[in-house]
């Protein structure tokens, strides 16, 4: 039989199928179970609220609040300079270019710690870098941050440096007490972005 | 004559099949396409090097080229690739007793013409190749397996522009 | 989970050895196809001799095919494949300055490689001339360079180009290859030659 004949109906069929049956979109994970049981040992995700703070005093730029809660706790109260990816809507296109990048440090907060970790957790397994969780969320924020309790005075001088610091962000980011100076604010350590190693398209051509 | 073409050459469908899958067998390794010319511009480049390093240091396109392929020629994948087709050519061209030194050419025409003439297409493909972002392998066949926009009107033009012009090159070939 | 190399699965010296490999397979499908003849190349433009049409759409279809499957079986990441960028007016003018070169010349890079290693000297002259014809755009870069990075379309793919799902154009593709294949064994029985 004639060897065209033969192409034809093994690469019609094929080309039927292919063309009938949906493309496959599904976003493999990029990470299998050790290592992340690996990364959730190291806890490497956690940023303290000191830390967010004092990047947003600094007004550093490469900081990315992430409001994974639902559009109504968003809109009735975020911190400053967050955007809303509600967690039902992580997966979806158009939020891929914040998440899945290599430029800022985003880090996602809910009231607690357990939506904003699950977020950072399914990002990370589709392999994206950068993405952070505020460590107890806005609960904990609320308490450390904007209303800072006074150390008794018995506490060692950094416990006293943190109090002024909290309190100096407190007010420079609009928080709960007003009434002490800004300039005692030391410099919090910069939380250190570890970089991880991004899977990347293959660059090829002659 | 369809005989006779049948044991001199592979059956150009079962060719293409096989090369289909070779071709899809460096996807699946390598995550990218075959291709040629561009082993040409690494040797190039690391000739160029060699000759006048200087020049490498001051000329834009050069560094540029180094600081996207920093491993040297002998870290390229086509380097490689292109190795391997000449070994490849060479077992296929001993098994089918094709290994022989010849200028090929038309009756028409002297191999001192045909020679000039290949190097001017050489000359010409090579010039292009590096314009368009691959050759036949690189952005054609590779592009058009990846149903790359680039890759069709690449080989559009190239197909294109050989079938236009091909009356004008008859005396070269027929 | 493929491509092997960006999984890590396969090492970047792995990778180089592979490509040797695939290389070989390259190489010796390109010659046993035929094309490390210049004239067997050439009769594609006078209708003599279609193989290079038949190898060559073949080939992509089933390559394509292989991807498009592969990724419905999720055994390859297509978005980690590279495609080539297009370059509207480069990708234009370069195919037909490539053009010219390939009804001048008879070879292209890959088959002037394989060529030469059953010794057709022509392919040597034909290489030459790409090692000048490469040495010629680096230098005169600058003079190029606009043309060069005009009209950056970015990666797009024919189908979303064309508005359609990628299963949708291939097998327009598988049905438009065929139809060529057809015409083309119809013309090599019009203007028949004698093999080279």
């Amino acid at each position: 039989m004639n060897m065209r004949l033969k192409l034809a109906m093994a690469i019609i069929p094929l080309g039927i199928i292919i063309a009938a049956v949906p493309e496959n979109t599904t976003r493999p994970y990029k990470l299998n179970a050790e290592q992340m049981l690996e990364e959730v040992k190291e806890g490497m995700q956690f940023v303290s609220p000191d830390e967010v703070a004092h990047m947003l005093v600094q007004k550093d730029p490469s900081l990315q609040l992430i409001d994974v809660r639902d559009k109504d706790s968003y809109d009735k109260f975020h911190l400053p300079g967050a955007i809303n990816i509600p967690l039902a809507d992580i997966l979806s296109t158009e939020n891929e270019d914040y998440l899945n990048q290599d430029v800022t440090m985003n880090v996602f907060y809910s009231n607690g710690a357990t939506s904003a970790n699950e977020a950072w957790m399914i990002t990370r397994q589709l392999g994206y870098i950068n993405n952070y969780v505020l460590q107890g969320g806005l609960n904990y924020y609320a308490e450390t941050i904007m209303n800072p309790q006074k150390p008794k005075s018995t506490s060692p001088d950094d416990e006293f440096a943190r109090y002024d610091f909290r309190q100096g962000a407190s007010a420079a980011l609009g928080g709960g007490n007003l009434n002490a100076a800004t300039e005692s604010a030391p410099a919090a350590a910069k939380p250190v972005i570890k970089k991880r190693k991004k899977k990347k398209r293959v660059a090829g051509g002659c | 004559m369809n005989e006779d073409r049948s044991k001199k050459y592979l059956n150009p469908y079962l060719g293409g099949t096989l090369l289909g899958l070779v071709l899809l067998t460096a996807f699946y390794f390598s995550g990218r396409g075959l291709g040629a010319s561009g082993a040409v511009k690494s040797a190039v480049v690391a000739s160029v090097e060699i000759v006048a390093p200087t020049h490498v240091e001051t000329t834009d396109f050069y560094s540029n080229y180094k600081e996207s392929h920093p491993g040297g020629p002998l870290k390229d994948w086509l380097v490689w690739e292109m190795l391997g087709v000449l070994v490849g050519g060479f077992i296929s061209g001993a098994f089918a007793g094709r290994l022989k030194l010849k200028v090929e050419h038309s009756p028409k025409i002297t191999s001192k013409v045909r020679l000039i003439f290949a190097a001017i297409g050489g000359i010409l493909f090579g010039f292009g190749s590096q314009l368009g972002r691959g050759c036949t392998s690189g952005s054609a066949l590779s592009g058009m397996a990846v149903l790359s926009l680039g890759g069709f009107i690449t080989m559009a033009f190239i197909f294109g522009t050989a079938f236009a012009l091909a009356y004008i090159a008859r005396k070269l070939w027929i | 989970m493929g491509p092997l190399v960006v999984y890590e699965i396969i090492s970047a010296n792995t990778n180089l050895v592979m490509a040797f490999i695939i290389g070989i397979g390259f190489g010796f499908v390109l010659e046993s196809s035929g094309f490390s003849s210049s004239r067997k190349l050439a009769g594609q433009f006078y209708g003599y001799d279609s193989t290079v049409l038949k190898v060559f759409f073949t080939a992509a279809v089933v390559a394509m095919l292989g991807l498009l499957f592969f990724s419905l079986f999720g055994w390859i990441d297509l978005s980690l494949i590279y495609i080539n960028p297009t370059f509207l007016y480069s990708a234009m003018v370069g195919g037909a300055v490539m053009g010219v070169g390939f009804i001048l010349g008879g070879f292209c890079p890959g088959t002037a490689f394989c060529a030469l290693s059953i010794g057709k000297l022509d392919a040597l002259s034909f290489i030459g001339g790409l090692v000048i014809g490469v040495l010629l755009f680096t230098e005169a870069f600058p003079l190029v360079e606009e043309l060069f990075y005009a009209e950056n379309m970015g990666t797009p793919t024919i189908n979303e180009f064309l508005n359609m799902s990628r299963g949708t154009f291939g097998l327009i593709l598988i049905l438009i290859a065929l139809g060529m294949f057809f015409v083309a064994e119809w013309a090599e029985k019009k203007f028949p030659r004698e093999e080279y």
